[in-house]
């Protein structure tokens, strides 16, 4: 089910949060509102984590992460990267990592098997990537844009990707990604779709000037109307806990 | 009864400094200097649609660049539209502050302000791809939207942040029982907008404001535009010592400084105005360290809006 929110009268949901199947970061400072919106949807499945990024509040838009582990930039502070690591889920590697392009949630589109990232990412960086995400890295551009984590929402299921991607690109992106791909906008015609929203494999998150139409195509490409948390969580359970005593 | 589109300026020059967004783009356009060509052609223009309302701009020195280096100087041409829903973007970012940090439905308020198209300008770049709105006048009637979420908030806002018990009951009063002859006057813009465009834009206004009374489809619309006040929710800068006794020395500077030049003339000719102090951070630039943003609301009564009118051209032509 995909819920509509705003951060401090901003609809750029996925600037000040990062929503993945294992865990959900929100940035301090919001109204209770909007850390509530997330703990109604999440509680009793993911934790949900209030944090700051190097200071800042924009830490959707700073890291980038799946169920596998999370990457921050260079910029983070010790406390935070020890918050983090305190407050994720064990199996979750938290990485800090050196790389000049900072804003990796721009430069990092991902889900739980692969990744799309900025073409001018370091080499080492690629590889960390591939390391702690456990995904096959692609780097590619989007409709021209080469800041692929901010045109472009995914997770397992689905993506949404930048307005003016012509179909063959498409068709690429989603023959590299093995997921469906629709071109669309978010929060009333605005291109810049991870900013807006953000999204897992059962439940979305967009900023509230998103028009129904938008939220109906969201639905569908991501597969939401089904989805149920307990799915998702019992598949990981059967998967990381060996034997009940 | 047809508004008659007057004269018509030339082309934009496409200079492009490095910037991120759209919005920024066209800002950074007009960022250091500009220049607004002037035609005096007063001849009936085509315009595209009557949803063009064109300007007689003035003749000023200008040089032009041609070559596509940045020069500094950038050659802009403003053109004045009614208010489309194409806009809303534009439109928010303007108006984020309006509120100080209050969390309220600003989009609701958006499309107030969109739907109202009798009423209304927002300032654009002609022929701009990009849509970015420079600045956007208009004036809502309180009691025609009473029922809007926006506009209660609004009101509710209005009312907890006046801390001055003389004041709150005239402002109660505006709000309720004379809300059908009140006008939001609200008015927003880039900070570096020509204000050169200013008298226009007010003149814009009052005048569409006029011709409303006469020419919307029922009484009850046209009544609603039978303005008697007008309320300004604004910011100015206040020189922190300014409650304490001021000596004879002008050094210490003005007691206010007005972000928007016209909000001074308004602050002279209000009944009345109190102050009320902003919850989101200021960066103060230098000059300005011995002032204090606050948020502004003064109440102006319209049959002083032709001496506005008068002072705002005179200002505006002398500086």
């Amino acid at each position: 089910m995909a819920t509509r929110l705003q951060f401090e009268n901003s609809c750029e949901v996925g600037v000040f949060s990062k929503l993945t199947n294992a865990y959900c970061l929100v940035a301090i400072g919001g109204s209770e509102n909007f850390y509530s919106a997330f703990e109604s949807e999440l509680a009793d499945v993911i934790p949900v984590v209030k944090t700051s990024i190097s200071g800042t509040r924009i830490i959707g838009r700073l890291c980038a992460g799946n169920k596998n582990g999370l990457l921050v930039p260079h910029n983070t502070t010790d406390q935070e990267l020890q918050h983090l690591r305190n407050s994720l889920p064990d199996q979750v590697v938290v990485q800090r990592i050196d790389e000049k392009l900072s804003a990796l949630g721009n430069c990092i589109a991902c889900n739980d098997h692969v990744a799309l990232t900025h073409t001018d990412l370091d080499k080492e960086t690629e590889e960390i990537i591939a390391d702690v995400l456990g995904v096959e890295v692609f780097r590619q551009t989007i409709a021209g844009n080469i800041l692929v984590g901010s045109y472009c929402a995914l997770s397992n299921r689905g993506g949404l990707v930048h307005p003016h991607t012509s179909i063959e690109d498409l068709d690429e992106l989603s023959t590299l990604l093995q997921v469906p791909l629709v071109a669309g906008t978010i929060n009333r015609g605005s291109e810049v779709i991870a900013a807006g929203m953000t999204v897992n494999d059962w439940t979305a998150f967009c900023g509230s000037d998103t028009t129904a139409t938008e939220l109906s195509v969201i639905e569908s490409v991501f597969k939401l109307r089904e989805a149920q948390p307990t799915a998702i969580v019992n598949e990981m359970r059967n998967s990381l806990i060996d034997s009940y005593v | 009864m047809p508004r008659k589109p007057t004269g018509h300026s030339s082309r934009l020059l496409p200079v492009r400094p490095l910037t991120f967004s759209p919005f920024a783009r066209s800002v950074a356009r007009v960022a250091t200097a500009y220049m607004v060509k002037h035609h005096a052609r007063d001849a009936m223009q085509h315009s595209a649609g009557d949803e063009f309302k064109k300007l007689k701009k003035v003749e000023r020195q200008s040089e032009s660049s041609e070559d596509e280096e940045f020069d500094g100087v950038v050659q802009a041409d403003f053109a004045f539209f009614d208010p489309k829903p194409d806009d809303f973007h534009g439109l928010k970012t303007l108006l984020q502050s309006y509120l100080d940090n209050k969390e309220w439905d600003l989009s609701g308020f958006v499309n107030l302000i969109l739907e109202q198209t009798t009423v209304g300008t927002v300032v654009k770049l002609e022929d701009d791809e990009e849509n970015g709105v420079f600045s956007i006048i208009t004036a809502l009637n309180l009691e025609r939207y009473k029922d809007h979420k926006c506009i209660t908030e609004l009101k509710e806002f209005l009312l907890s942040i006046c801390l001055e018990k003389d004041k709150i009951g005239n402002l109660r009063s505006l709000l309720g029982d004379k809300a059908h002859d009140v006008g939001l006057l609200v008015s927003q813009r880039v900070v570096n907008l020509p204000p050169e465009l200013l008298p226009h834009l007010y003149d814009a206004l009052f005048d569409e404001i006029a011709w409303a009374t006469e020419d919307e489809p029922t009484e009850e619309l046209r009544n609603s535009f039978w303005f008697k006040f007008y309320i300004v929710v604004s910011k100015i800068y206040k020189h922190k010592n300014a409650s304490q006794k001021r000596s004879s020395s002008t050094d210490e500077g003005d007691a206010f400084i007005y972000v928007k030049p016209e909000e001074e003339i308004l602050h002279k000719l209000s009944m009345w105005s109190f102050l009320f102090p902003l919850q989101t951070q200021q960066v103060a630039a230098h000059e300005l360290k011995n002032y204090q943003l606050n948020g502004i609301v003064m109440a102006v009564k319209a049959e002083d809006i032709s001496s506005f009118r008068q002072q705002l051209h005179t200002l505006i032509n002398e500086s």
